[in-house]
C-alpha cells in the first residue's frame, strides 16, 4: 500500500521523509552487524511475500504482511521496509522517489507500533497468541490506512473523499491481513518458535 | 517473476556515471514534485518522455507499467470533478462535475507521470546492485547499503523457494478461493519462507563468518564521470531550473 | 610448523542437538599438514557437523578442539583461525552474498586486512585458475548451478587458506564443473578433507578415506569401498559384501 508520486504536497514529502529518516537511524542503530544478514533475509521473504495475491471475491488483493514485519524485526522494520519499498519501486516501475519516505512511514510505523502492542502476548498461550496475532495483522493495516489518509488530506483539504475511500477500501484486507497474520504466527509457534523470540538464533555456538 | 527489465542497455544514458543519474533523478524529481502550474508540469512531462526515449528500452514494457500506475490516478479522475470545488460547473444528472477539479486530476497525472519516466529514465536503467555501490559512494549508511545488497541478493533465491512451494501445493490440489482454507494455506506458505529464510540466513551468516567477516562491508566498484555526465548533469540541471522558474513566473 | 604435530586435533569431541541422540560421540581426529582425507559416509551421520565443529560454528557438548597447536576455547579463538581454514558450503547460495562476482571474491582477503587492490589482484587470479576469468562483474544470482560452485570455490581460495574443508563438492555439478574442481584439487598443492558421496573422485583427490560410524571416525581400511556398477541399496554407502 503506498501512494503514487505527484499527488501529495511537498510539506508531506519533506515531512514524511524527516519522519522515515528518523525511524531508519532508529533501526540502523538497533542493527547488529551480526544481524545483518538476518534481516536482510527476512525482508527478502517478505518482499516475495508480498507478491502474493490473494483471492477476495472476484478480485484479488495482494499481502502487506507489515504485522508480521513488526513482530519479527521491530524497529528494523524501518530500514527492512524502506528497502522493500526501493526494491518495489524499482523492480516494477511504481516509482517512489520523491514518496519513499511517505510510503516507509505508512508501513512501518504502525509494524513498531503493533510491535510494541502485541509481540509480548505472542509468546504467550496459543488463544492469546491467536487474538494477539490476528488484532495486530488487523490494526497494522488500518494504522496504515490512516496514515494515508492522514498524509492525502494534509496534502489537500479536498481529498476528504479520496481519504475515506482509501480507508473503506482497505477494511477487507485488514480482516484478510489479521486472517493470514493469525494463522502464520500460529504456524510459527508450532514449527519454529525460536523465530519469534529475539533470542533464538545460532543456537549452539559460542 | 522478478526482473529489471531496463537495467541492462547500451544508451547514452545507460553509461552515464551512475551518481550523476541518482542526483539528477532526485533533484528533478522533488523539483516536479513541488509544481502546480500546467506550464511547467506539461514541460517537465515533455523532458521526462524526452529522456526516456533517449534510454532506448521496451517502449511497450514501459507503457504497460505507466498503465498499471495510474491505476491509483483513476481514482483522482472519478473523485475530484466531483468534490473539487471551483471554475465552472456541469450538471451531470444528479451530480455536479467541477472544472477545477479535472483540472487537478490532469495536473496529477502529469505530475506522476513526468516523474514516474524521469525514474524508469535514470534509475531503472541500473540495477540494484548498481545503486547499492551508487548510494554506498554517496555517504549512504553503510548499513543501508549491505541491507539493500543483501536483500537484493536473497531476493531471487527466495523467489525461487516461493514458486517451489506453490508448485507443491498446486499439484496437490490447491486452487485459491475466497476461503478460510485458502487464507491457511498461503499463511502456512507465508509461515514457510519465513523459516527458510531465517535458516538461510543462519547458514549465510555462518558462512561469512568463516571468510572473517567483522561487520565491514567492502564496495569495489568505482565510479569515473566522463564529460558526458557532467554534460547530463548540467542539461538536467538547466531542465529542472526552467521548469522550477515557470512555475514561480506564471504563479505570480 | 612441526610436521609430527597434527594441524587439527580433537579428542573426545561429542555433539548433539539433544541429549538421547548425539550426533557426534568420543571423537578423536587428527589432521596433518599434507594430508589429503576423504569422508564418505551415510546422510545424518554428522559429516557436515564435524567440519562446523572445526570452524567453531557450533559448539561441542564435550571434548576439545586444537587448531594449529592452540586450543580452542571461544569464538575469538576460532576467529583467529578461520581465515586459514576454507570451508566450502553445500549451498553456494549460502556462500555468495554479494550481488557481484568479484566482490563476494574479494570479501575474504579484505577482512584479513589485504588493500583493495591486492585484494582485487588475487581475486583475478583465483578466477583465472578456476577458467573464470570474464566472471567479476556477472552478478551472482544469474550464474548456472555449476557456475556458482566454482565461485564459491574462488571465494575460499582467494583467502589462500592452508586446509580446506570441501562438503560436497560436486553435488549437483555436471561433468565439465566437476572435472575443473578435480584439476584444481589436483594442482593445487594444499591439504584438505572432502565429503563425498563420489568414490572416482575421492580416489583421483585423496590419499585415504575415512567413514562415521556411531558418532566417530574410523578409518576405511575396515570397510573397503568400491566402485559398484550394479544398482544397490548401499550406493552412497561403504559397506561389507
Amino acid at each position: 500500500m503506498h501512494i503514487s508520486e505527484g499527488i501529495l504536497s511537498g510539506p508531506v514529502l519533506l515531512s514524511g521523509a524527516a519522519l522515515a529518516a528518523a525511524g531508519t537511524a532508529i533501526g540502523l542503530k538497533k542493527l547488529d552487524y551480526d544481524r545483518i544478514a538476518r534481516t536482510g533475509i527476512l525482508s527478502a521473504a517478505f518482499f516475495v511475500a508480498s507478491l502474493i495475491h490473494v483471492p477476495v471475491g472476484p478480485t484479488s488483493v495482494h499481502l502487506i504482511l507489515n504485522g508480521i514485519v513488526g513482530i519479527l524485526l521491530g524497529w528494523c522494520a524501518f530500514p527492512a521496509i524502506l528497502i522493500a519499498l526501493l526494491l518495489q519501486g524499482l523492480f516494477f516501475q511504481f516509482g517512489g522517489i520523491t514518496t519513499l519516505g511517505v510510503n516507509t512511514l505508512i508501513m512501518a510505523l504502525p509494524a513498531v507500533i503493533c510491535y510494541y502492542l502485541f509481540a509480548p502476548f505472542i509468546s504467550g498461550k496459543k488463544t492469546v497468541a491467536v487474538a494477539a496475532a490476528f488484532a495486530c495483522g488487523f490494526l497494522c493495516v488500518l494504522f496504515s490506512a490512516l496514515i494515508m489518509a492522514a498524509a492525502l488530506i494534509f496534502s489537500e483539504e479536498n481529498f476528504l473523499e479520496i481519504s475515506a475511500i482509501v480507508i473503506v477500501s482497505h477494511l477487507p484486507i485488514m480482516m484478510i491481513e489479521g486472517v493470514i497474520t493469525a494463522f502464520c504466527i500460529l504456524f510459527l509457534k508450532k514449527v519454529q518458535p525460536a523465530l519469534l523470540s529475539q533470542s533464538g538464533q545460532y543456537k549452539n555456538g559460542y | 517473476m522478478i526482473e529489471e527489465p531496463f537495467a541492462t542497455g547500451n544508451s547514452a544514458v545507460h553509461n552515464i556515471d551512475p551518481r550523476f543519474r541518482v542526483i539528477a533523478a532526485v533533484v528533478y524529481s522533488f523539483a516536479v514534485a513541488l509544481c502546480y502550474g500546467f506550464v511547467p508540469l506539461i514541460t517537465a512531462f515533455a523532458v521526462s518522455a524526452v529522456s526516456l526515449l533517449m534510454c532506448r528500452v521496451s517502449l511497450k514494457k514501459v507503457l504497460k507499467q505507466l498503465a498499471l500506475v495510474n491505476g491509483f490516478i483513476l481514482l483522482f479522475w472519478i473523485v475530484l470533478p466531483l468534490t473539487y470545488p471551483g471554475g465552472a460547473t456541469y450538471p451531470l444528472g444528479p451530480v455536479t462535475i467541477h472544472q477545477a477539479g479535472i483540472a487537478f486530476a490532469a495536473k496529477i497525472t502529469l505530475k506522476s507521470n513526468a516523474i514516474l519516466m524521469a525514474l524508469i529514465a535514470f534509475i531503472a536503467t541500473m540495477t540494484l546492485a548498481t545503486l547499492g555501490h551508487t548510494l554506498g559512494r554517496l555517504k549512504v549508511p553503510e548499513k543501508l547499503v549491505f541491507l539493500l545488497m543483501i536483500t537484493y541478493r536473497y531476493v531471487f533465491v527466495i523467489a525461487q523457494e516461493y514458486q517451489k512451494i506453490i508448485k507443491s501445493i498446486k499439484i496437490r490440489g490447491f486452487r485459491p478461493k475466497t476461503t478460510l482454507h485458502t487464507y491457511k494455506t498461503f499463511a502456512y506458505v507465508v509461515g514457510m519462507l519465513l523459516i527458510r529464510a531465517s535458516e538461510r540466513a543462519d547458514r549465510v551468516y555462518n558462512a561469512m563468518r568463516c571468510r572473517g567477516f567483522k561487520g565491514t562491508y567492502y564496495s569495489l566498484t568505482d565510479f569515473q564521470a566522463d564529460a558526458g555526465s557532467w554534460i547530463f548533469l548540467i542539461i538536467v540541471f538547466g531542465a529542472t531550473t526552467a521548469v522550477v522558474a515557470l512555475e514561480i513566473f506564471l504563479r505570480f | 610448523m612441526n610436521q609430527k604435530e597434527p594441524i587439527i586435533k580433537m579428542r573426545g569431541v561429542c555433539f548433539g542437538y539433544s541429549d538421547t541422540a548425539p550426533i557426534l560421540k568420543d571423537l578423536d581426529f587428527d589432521f596433518y599438514k599434507g594430508d589429503k582425507i576423504g569422508i564418505i559416509a551415510p546422510n545424518g551421520s554428522g559429516k557436515t557437523t564435524l567440519f562446523h565443529l572445526i570452524m567453531g560454528l557450533i559448539k561441542p557438548s564435550c571434548g576439545d578442539i586444537e587448531i594449529f597447536q592452540a586450543p580452542m576455547k571461544t569464538e575469538a579463538d576460532f576467529a583467529d583461525i578461520r581465515h586459514r581454514i576454507g570451508l566450502l558450503f553445500q549451498d553456494a547460495d549460502d556462500q555468495l552474498f554479494c550481488p557481484t562476482v568479484l566482490e563476494d571474491v574479494a570479501f575474504g582477503p579484505l577482512n584479513m586486512g589485504k588493500s583493495r587492490k591486492d585484494a582485487i589482484d588475487i581475486s583475478r587470479r583465483t578466477l583465472a585458475f578456476l577458467g573464470l576469468t570474464d566472471f567479476e562483474n556477472r552478478i551472482t544470482f544469474k550464474l548456472s548451478g555449476g557456475e556458482k560452485k566454482l565461485v564459491s570455490l574462488a571465494t575460499i581460495l582467494s583467502m589462500e587458506p592452508e586446509v580446506l574443508l570441501l562438503d560436497e563438492p560436486l553435488m549437483g555439478l555436471d561433468i565439465k564443473t566437476r572435472s575443473v574442481i578435480t584439476r584444481a584439487l589436483m594442482e593445487m598443492n594444499s591439504s584438505y578433507i572432502i565429503i563425498s558421496h563420489n568414490i572416482n573422485f575421492l580416489e583421483s583427490t585423496t590419499h585415504s578415506t575415512l567413514t562415521m560410524r556411531e558418532g566417530s571416525l574410523i578409518a576405511d581400511d575396515q570397510v573397503h569401498v568400491h566402485v559398484h556398477d550394479h544398482a544397490h541399496v548401499h550406493g552412497d554407502v561403504p559397506h561389507h559384501h
